[in-house]
């Protein structure tokens, strides 16, 4: 053996001897562990499923069915020269509505959290209320009352400025954009406003005492500092808005404009019988779209140390007196509370004590009847549902929320290597459309081998996987305020990694993770996309449950459960908001 | 008179002889569903119709029933998943004839002959799937408030009158699988030419297009617009909400029909048969004719006006590939 051989035997073993090294130092530190055990969970929530609808993608035959491998799937979704334009309205469409969204999101949670305007607790407490109500409630809601021809605000300008017609017509790009906005804005909302909360305003103070103004402070020092926050909820809202398929199923096809979503639904899922392995296709397409914004969103926020505001001093948010400003704040926030809840909510309340849905007369107040809310009362079904919901929203965003926090931990605060295969793992499930993603979900447990298909556990599995992003966003975006030096004080101290994240970080997040778990909360409560497949007879909770009524056209009923779900979030949103101040501690 | 006697006595004791089988494996059967314990129902019958149908089976049987409900195409979806997988909870489906066909090709279904099957008509039994219960109607309804009887349309030509344009409301049919049907069976009322250029003319009218029957209905129910292609059923079931709504006395209409099967591995196998021989007995079949369904009964009408008037014309069943071409077609007929 030559020198050259011998040295090369040899490298391979230093190679190991080293690698032995590397991985023995890897496994001492208790956050590698965490990373395993998290890391582990995450993938197989995420991957169990998706393999599946992957696999379903390149074969031609649906699922249990013996099949061929072909790329026919992919060639057939995007050959199409028609698919590309209707990409370009779902650009638009997604852009639009999510922009505005941040827009009504950003001045709600800047009057609400950071200006001394009266009643600011008060629609802090409602703004959460339409992530509460279905999707498609909100959209039928404003389509009762802006449509062109006998929509309640248009019938109103009609009668009293004497037009010939409404000025509004809700069966426009515009119309769309603008009701799914409002759909989207309590989520911006609630991700901006744990942002604002959470930030030192000693950083706003130094401006201030520098010549700054109060606008100038704004727009150099606080914009700034909520960056993060702003892209994450710009992020989600964008990849939401895109796959949303309720707002434009009821918008968008009477006004005869086409986004990707229904283009979708005509060929695979609409389709008959549904083509799920096209449809699988179409969800790699949107998985890609979104592995996209994850990555640009990690970029955007790489610089973590420029956005750390949380430090070891104690602090209160800092508040502007706006003066005699103060009430002109209000009634902008009111004017956008009456936009987001008032005015669908008033909707449904008369939709709820009606017999049926018709433009208010005279005499429809001789119509009015409790009969709806009474069906809630007296009907065990009814009943039952609500528990298992309670149970579900409860317990599954408890357990999403402590995931979603070890998880953006570890990619936002350590450095170990595969950090950031964990954001992508949570994003997976979440950009397929939810019928598919269901259908992912039920192939994968169906046949599991400790039986959990069709109890309440399985629902609870498909929850967390499906929208651990939700959470995670949440509380990544506390978390990159956070700074470093309030752990290495409680490491220098002699905690561990499990007693500093318990009684240091878990605190200083805890907007963000409050504000994670209420989003997530209210989307339980009323989520059916996924439970349709996988609940039983036995478990159903409320979602599927309202979809049947819907279904059936029992608006009335539908209305009256929407209403008394919304009460219960708002006590669930009030405790929860007490436990997120800062000054509560 | 002794012989009058000895006949009735004779008849009389042959009626319990020949009923006396059917009883007891009735009774039997009965006893072995209470066994099981339930009925599992997958299906895309209308929940309080459903409802009415499973408590006074459970009143009459002591058998729970669970239902699952959901649209006929997430039905088969749940179905044949479970079913594959090897791992079916469901003793029946109930549900239209296109996914009941597809679900007996896949080998879901048992053969049952239920005893209750004898009472529906020759014409209404499907050699796979027996007895279809129910049809489900489609016309054309207006809203009473908003158009006068007088100045409403008469027949479905009269909707492509320059009159009606833009107060037509209908299902996409190049996204909903029942409309794309109804459209694609028009020649059935009206002849291959004639209904090719009535499509051409219904587009042209620019129909407010919808995702489904229901909020066609629900838009003539709240006047949005005037008119809509949607289910004749809704004039009652509205119309019991005080809803002002009549339909068109087309004489002929289409529509699907509706069955129920026994799964070939159902949990509940007795429970299951127990409970369609009930669901397709006279009593359940008055019952929910009674809530504005139309049962394949003869004389059995829902309280709908003219509704024995009505000749129901079954819709072509399509085939995955028929209706991917129909689809195509309509797109560029109705969205271009």
């Amino acid at each position: 053996m030559s020198a050259d051989e011998r040295a090369l035997a040899v490298e391979p073993s230093l190679t190991t001897a080293w690698g032995r090294t590397r991985l023995g130092a890897f496994l001492s530190q208790p956050i590698s562990w965490v990373f395993l055990v998290v890391g582990g969970i995450i993938a197989f929530l995420s991957l169990y499923p998706t393999f599946f609808l992957f696999y379903g993608s390149l074969t031609d035959a649906p699922l249990g069915v013996p099949g061929h491998f072909t790329l026919q799937n992919y060639v057939k979704a995007y050959s199409d020269p028609e698919a590309y334009p209707l990409l370009l309205n779902s650009f638009i469409f997604g852009l639009g509505a999510s922009g505005l969204s941040l827009v009504f999101a950003l001045t709600l949670a800047w009057i609400t959290i950071r200006t001394n305007a009266p009643f600011r607790r008060l629609f802090e407490l409602t703004a959460i209320i339409p992530n509460i109500l279905p999707p498609i409630l909100v959209s039928i809601s404003w389509v009762m009352l802006l449509n062109p021809s006998n929509g309640l605000i248009n019938a109103l300008f009609v009668k009293i400025l004497g037009l010939e017609k409404g000025p509004f017509n809700i069966y426009s790009m515009p119309g769309l954009i603008f009701v799914e906005s409002l759909i989207l804005t309590p989520l911006a909302f609630l991700i901006v406003a744990a942002a604002l909360k959470s930030m030192d305003p000693s950083l706003e103070e130094s401006a201030k005492t520098l010549g700054s103004n109060e606008f100038g402070v704004m727009r150099r020092v606080t914009f700034p500092l909520i960056r993060p926050a702003i892209l994450a909820a710009g992020t989600l809202n964008f990849v939401r808005a895109v796959e949303s398929f309720d707002t434009p199923a009821i918008i968008a096809l009477p006004a005869r404009i086409e986004v990707f979503t229904t283009k979708i639904w005509r060929e695979a899922l609409g389709s008959f019988p549904t083509n799920h392995n096209l449809a699988a296709a179409y969800g790699v397409g949107i998985l890609a779209v979104a592995l996209v914004f994850v990555y640009l969103y990690r970029r955007f926020t790489s610089q973590v140390e420029n956005f750390s505001t949380v430090t070891g001093k104690g602090f209160r948010p800092h508040q502007i007196d706006l003066g005699g400003w103060r009430y002109a704040a209000t009634s902008v926030a009111l004017l956008l509370l009456i936009l987001l809840v008032v005015l669908p909510i008033l909707v449904l309340l008369l939709v709820a004590l009606l017999p049926y849905y018709h433009v208010p007369t005279w005499q429809t107040w001789q119509r009015l009847t409790l009969d709806h809310f009474r069906y809630v009362w007296a009907t065990p079904r009814v009943h039952k549902a609500f528990i298992n919901s309670l149970f579900l929203a409860l317990v599954g965003a408890t357990v999403c929320m402590i995931l979603a926090s070890l998880a953006s931990y570890i990619t936002v605060r350590t450095k170990i290597a595969a950090r950031g295969v964990i954001e992508g793992l949570v994003f997976i499930p979440w950009a397929f459309p939810g019928t598919a993603m269901a259908l992912g979900l039920l192939w994968a447990y169906v046949d599991f081998p400790i039986p959990i298909y069709a109890t309440i556990w399985i629902i609870l599995i498909a929850y967390v996987t499906r929208f651990l992003p939700y959470g995670l966003r949440a509380v990544s975006s506390t978390i990159i305020q956070v700074h470093k030096e309030l752990e290495e004080a409680s490491i220098v101290c002699g905690a561990g990694f499990m007693t500093t994240f318990r009684r240091v970080l878990m605190p200083m997040m805890r907007p963000g993770v409050m504000a994670g778990w209420i989003i997530l909360v209210t989307i339980f409560l009323r989520e059916f996309s996924a439970t349709l497949f996988l609940y039983s007879p036995g478990s159903e909770p409320l979602g599927p449950l309202l979809y049947f009524l819907y279904l059936d056209g029992m608006r009335g009923r539908v209305a009256a459960i929407g209403l008394v779900i919304s009460v219960i979030s708002v006590i669930l949103i009030a405790i929860a908001q007490r436990y997120s101040r800062w000054e509560s501690k | 008179m002794l012989k009058q006697t000895y006949f009735l006595s004779a008849l009389f004791a042959a009626m319990i002889l020949s009923a006396g089988p059917l009883y007891s494996q009735s009774a039997s059967l009965i006893a072995a569903g209470k066994k099981e314990g339930k009925a599992v129902v997958y299906g895309s019958l209308e929940s309080d119709t459903a409802e009415t149908a499973f408590n006074a089976f459970k009143k009459k049987t002591g058998i729970e029933v669970d239902y699952w409900r959901a649209s006929a195409t997430k039905v088969m979806d749940r179905a044949l998943s479970e079913y594959r997988a090897g791992k079916p909870l469901f003793d029946i489906i109930l549900t239209n004839d296109n996914p009941m066909q597809i679900m007996f090709k896949e080998g879901l279904f048992a053969k049952y002959d239920s005893p209750s099957a004898k009472d529906f008509t020759k014409e209404s039994i499907d050699p796979n799937l027996g007895p279809r219960y129910r049809n489900v109607v489609i016309g054309v309804v207006y809203n009473k408030d908003v158009i006068k009887p007088a100045d409403a349309p008469k027949s479905l030509e009269d909707l492509v009158k320059p009159q009606y344009r833009g107060k037509l409301v209908m299902p996409d049919p190049t996204q909903h699988t029942t409309t794309t049907q109804w459209v694609a069976s028009l020649d059935k009322l009206m002849g291959k030419e004639k209904a090719d250029k009535f499509i051409r003319d219904l587009a042209a009218q620019k129909p407010i297009l919808v995702e489904s029957l229901l909020p066609a209905a629900e838009r003539v129910a709240t006047g949005e617009t005037p008119i809509a292609i949607t289910y004749v059923k809704y004039v009652y079931i509205f119309g019991q909400r005080g809803a002002p709504l009549d339909y068109l006395r087309l004489g002929k209409f289409m529509g699907d029909g509706h069955y129920l099967s026994l799964n070939s591995k159902a949990p509940h196998g007795n429970a299951g048969k127990v409970f369609i021989d009930y669901f397709l007995g006279a009593e359940n079949m008055g019952m929910i004719a009674k809530l504005g369904e139309f049962v394949n009964r003869k004389g059995v009408y829902p309280p709908l006006p003219d509704a024995d008037k009505i000749q129901f014309v079954e819709m072509y069943d399509l085939d995955s590939k028929k209706f991917a071409e129909k689809k195509k077609e309509y797109q560029q007929i109705f969205l271009h």
